[in-house]
């Protein structure tokens, strides 16, 4: 599945308008005794600023009594536009008409003549008053436009804060229960503990859900949003006033990592559409993000990490305990049997004692290799690099390969003056091994496999050459692949085409690289690792030899 | 391997302190047949300690998966307060580990499966460098080598060989483990004084000259064999090997 520089990795999908339905629908459908109080308090919000625009406007007036010889009627206009600006730029829209009307009127009362009387003798005043409620009803427009831009503004930089915490924090995420925190500290911020997280099954079996305590309802539907072909996005109410739930699918291509959810919140009617909008463009800011930091291709690789983790430590732990247990006691027996004077004595008996003995060795490398191989994919290759001798590194690993390599006529040959190679000693001699059990496998018994290790220009090679199959120019290009064989080999040789594949990450490892050479069919192969000489201190070395 | 090398007591008393029977059956056939031992079995921790301290074994064999207790915590209270030579089982057979198990106090290692002969081999090895001290023999025979650990003099096929001081010591050190691993640490702990940076190189340089004046051919050693990822082992005859 390709991921990455692709795009398209991370869509979080939701239908808005259909949502902003449902919130009013579960809005109205409260029930009665929680009506009450609610209305109460929807009074007071509405309520409030309407009542104190109309007190602006009579401080306003009390003000314009108490000059009135300085021809109030003329600064009247002028004074009666501060409580329609003030209340358009605290309280909004109506707040400022309500004000804008009441200081005409007051003004009409007060400060025209006749005074005290809403009548109005000449033309001029009524052109001026008319005028005046024009722009008070203009300018208090613009300025609670003014306020309302201003209050998204500071809502985004608040947003964009957030987002700027959440992508760094992101930054240092490296497991799927990093990634998924991340995700769910950050949204709780924003909406309180009411959030969830639910991830597939397969990745954390034991874990199905992060967060709070979602109800029964909500974990089964993110159960089946995450099954093949679930919905993206889900809103689930409650009963009554408990709650209105928002779950969302978390996806990339055709995977889906999880799913969110957040309880908005039953009321008050007007914060559900207020708090759908912010999640929503939370998360769409969120998805931004995280198809930024390409999450998506990290989460995938998290969780196949963890499912390797999971082989791995099963096969490190008990399984390799398991098999190897009954394994021992096989070897050990027939090695007690094959000791006794009287099995050895014994022309018939003597044979079949040995095989059990290599038999059961043979297992045992085979259970090595897959335990390598398991290391191998899990990444955990963690090399101790310190140095090390090559004539040790071939020794040991001709030594442990002795028993695939009895037929064939092993030949080492070592340049005089090797310097000290600087590996993992144990992953060296396990990639030499390999290559050494390759050459057997593929060339006639009785050939001859001969070893040479030489130096050159900081490195040193170990080169094994066999006189056997050779490789044809289509199978080098596919040597390194993890159980690669090649197809006319298949019927033949027994294995799983793991060695190769072992030896060149071992090698890797120790920051080394495997070359390999073939004439063609049939005219054998040489593989050579090249591994990084050790730099010796001439004083250091010095002192060892005094 | 059937044949005994001559020890302090007639026979010699080995606990077996392992859950699997199937192993504990093969270990003490072995142990009974070819290495002239009367052997004794624990099943577990609690039983291996407590015949340890009341039987007073001359060998212990420790597997270190128990099901009551870790092994290395078993292996830690025996050596609180007694200097039985004990020889680990393992199926880990990770370097850490094993290096883990010698300075805890084991006298040597053999991973899971292994063959009878070589656990008898170390056995014997952990062995008489335990009742060394009752012998008194200054004189260590390692194949063609012959060590007089008193006199500081090593014969090579009966003829005296000239060797640094460090090259001595290296070797003496071995010599007193004969059979046995010793760990990196340990010999670059004998070998150098206290103020020289340990640096595995030297040691790797040392060995190497050593090689060149002991082993019939040193590209293939016989005698001071490399435990990778351990230490070393002085053979106390030369290795046999079938390859090369």
């Amino acid at each position: 599945m390709p991921f990455g520089s692709e795009g398209k990795l991370w869509k979080l999908s939701w239908p808005s308008p259909r949502l902003a339905q449902a919130s009013v629908a579960l809005a109205t459908s409260d029930a009665p005794p929680d009506n009450a109080s609610r209305w109460q308090r929807q009074l007071v919000m509405n309520a409030l600023p309407l009542a104190m625009s109309l007190l602006l406007v009579g401080i306003a007036t009390i003000g314009l009594l108490l000059i009135s010889p300085l021809s109030p009627a003329n600064l009247a206009p002028v004074v009666y536009l501060i409580p329609v600006m003030v209340a358009a730029a605290r309280w909004g829209t109506w707040p400022a008409i309500v004000a804008a009307i009441a200081s005409a009127a007051a003004a009409d009362f007060f400060f025209y003549p006749p005074f005290y009387s809403f009548r109005l003798d000449d033309s001029q005043s009524v052109i001026n008053l008319l005028v005046f409620l024009l722009v008070a009803l203009i300018s208090g427009d613009l300025t609670s436009r003014l306020r309302r831009e201003m209050e998204t503004l500071r809502r985004r930089e608040d947003e964009l804060q957030y987002l700027y915490g959440f992508s760094r924090r992101l930054a240092f995420c490296h497991t799927v229960t990093d990634l998924t925190g991340a995700i769910q500290d950050y949204l709780s911020e924003t909406f309180g503990q009411h959030i969830a997280f639910f991830l597939p099954a397969s990745v954390t079996a034991s874990q199905p859900v992060i967060g709070c305590a979602a109800p029964a309802i909500i974990r089964d539907t993110a159960t089946s949003m995450m099954e093949p072909g679930g919905a993206p996005s889900r809103t689930i109410k409650q009963e009554a006033g408990k709650g209105l739930w928002l779950l969302r699918s978390v996806v990339s291509g055709e995977a889906t990592h999880g799913v969110i959810a957040v309880d908005i919140g039953g009321e008050p009617r007007a914060a559900i559409g207020e708090r759908t909008r912010r999640f929503e463009a939370i998360l769409t800011e969120a998805s931004q993000t995280l198809q930024r930091l390409d999450i998506g291709g990290a989460m995938q690789e998290a969780s196949h990490r963890s499912k390797d983790q999971l082989l791995r430590d099963a096969f490190h732990g008990d399984l390799s305990h398991e098999l190897r247990s009954p394994l021992a006691a096989i070897r050990g027996s027939a090695s007690v049997l094959e000791a006794m004077p009287s099995i050895r004595d014994e022309n018939r008996a003597f044979p079949l004692v040995s095989t059990i003995t290599n038999e059961a060795e043979r297992l045992d490398s085979f259970i090595g290799n897959l335990l390598n191989a398991t290391r191998v994919s899990a990444s955990d290759l963690r090399p101790h690099l310190s140095c090390a001798d090559p004539r040790d590194i071939v020794n040991a690993a001709i030594r442990r390969r002795a028993r695939q390599l009895a037929a064939h006529d092993v030949k080492v040959g070592f340049d005089d003056d090797l310097p000290m190679v600087n590996v993992d000693s144990a992953l060296a001699e396990e990639a030499c091994g390999q290559l050494l059990e390759n050459a057997a496998k593929y060339s006639p018994p009785g050939s001859a496999i001969s070893v040479a290790v030489s130096a050159e220009g900081g490195h040193v090679i170990l080169s094994i050459s066999d006189s056997g199959a050779g490789i044809t120019a289509e199978e080098r290009a596919q040597l390194g692949r993890r159980s690669f064989r090649g197809a006319r080999h298949r019927d033949v040789v027994p294995g799983a085409g793991l060695g190769f594949w072992i030896a060149s990450t071992f090698v890797e490892a120790n920051n080394g690289s495997i070359d390999i050479v073939s004439e063609g069919q049939g005219r054998g192969t040489t593989a050579s690792i090249i591994l990084p000489e050790a730099r010796i201190d001439e004083d250091d070395a010095g002192s060892a030899d005094e | 391997m059937t044949r005994v090398p001559p020890m302090s007591k007639p026979t010699n008393l080995v606990l077996l302190i392992d859950d699997e029977p199937k192993i504990r059956r093969f270990l003490r056939a072995g142990f009974e047949l070819h290495g002239g031992f009367t052997v004794q079995e624990a099943e577990d921790a609690a039983e291996g300690l407590q015949a340890a301290t009341f039987n007073a074994p001359d060998l212990i064999i420790l597997d270190l998966a128990l099901p009551d207790r870790r092994g290395n915590e078993v292996l830690d209270l025996i050596r609180s307060w007694s200097n039985v030579p004990i020889i680990v089982l393992s199926v880990e057979a990770n370097e850490e580990e094993k290096v883990r198990l010698l300075e805890a106090g084991a006298d040597d290692y053999v991973v899971k499966p292994f063959g009878i002969a070589e656990l008898i081999a170390r056995s014997h090895a952990a062995l008489r460098r335990y009742f060394k001290s009752a012998n008194e023999n200054p004189v260590v025979v390692a194949g063609p080598l012959s060590i007089d650990l008193v006199n500081r003099t090593v014969l090579l096929n009966n003829v005296q060989i000239k060797l640094t001081r460090k090259q001595y010591r290296l070797l003496h050190v071995l010599a007193t483990h004969l059979g046995l691993v010793v760990t990196h640490d340990q010999l670059l702990d004998d070998i150098w004084s206290a103020s020289v940076r340990k640096n595995i190189q030297y040691l790797r340089i040392l060995v190497r000259d050593l090689r060149q004046i002991i082993e019939p051919d040193p590209n293939h050693p016989r005698l001071l064999i490399t435990e990778s990822g351990v230490g070393y082992r002085l053979q106390a005859r030369l290795e046999d090997i079938t390859l090369a």
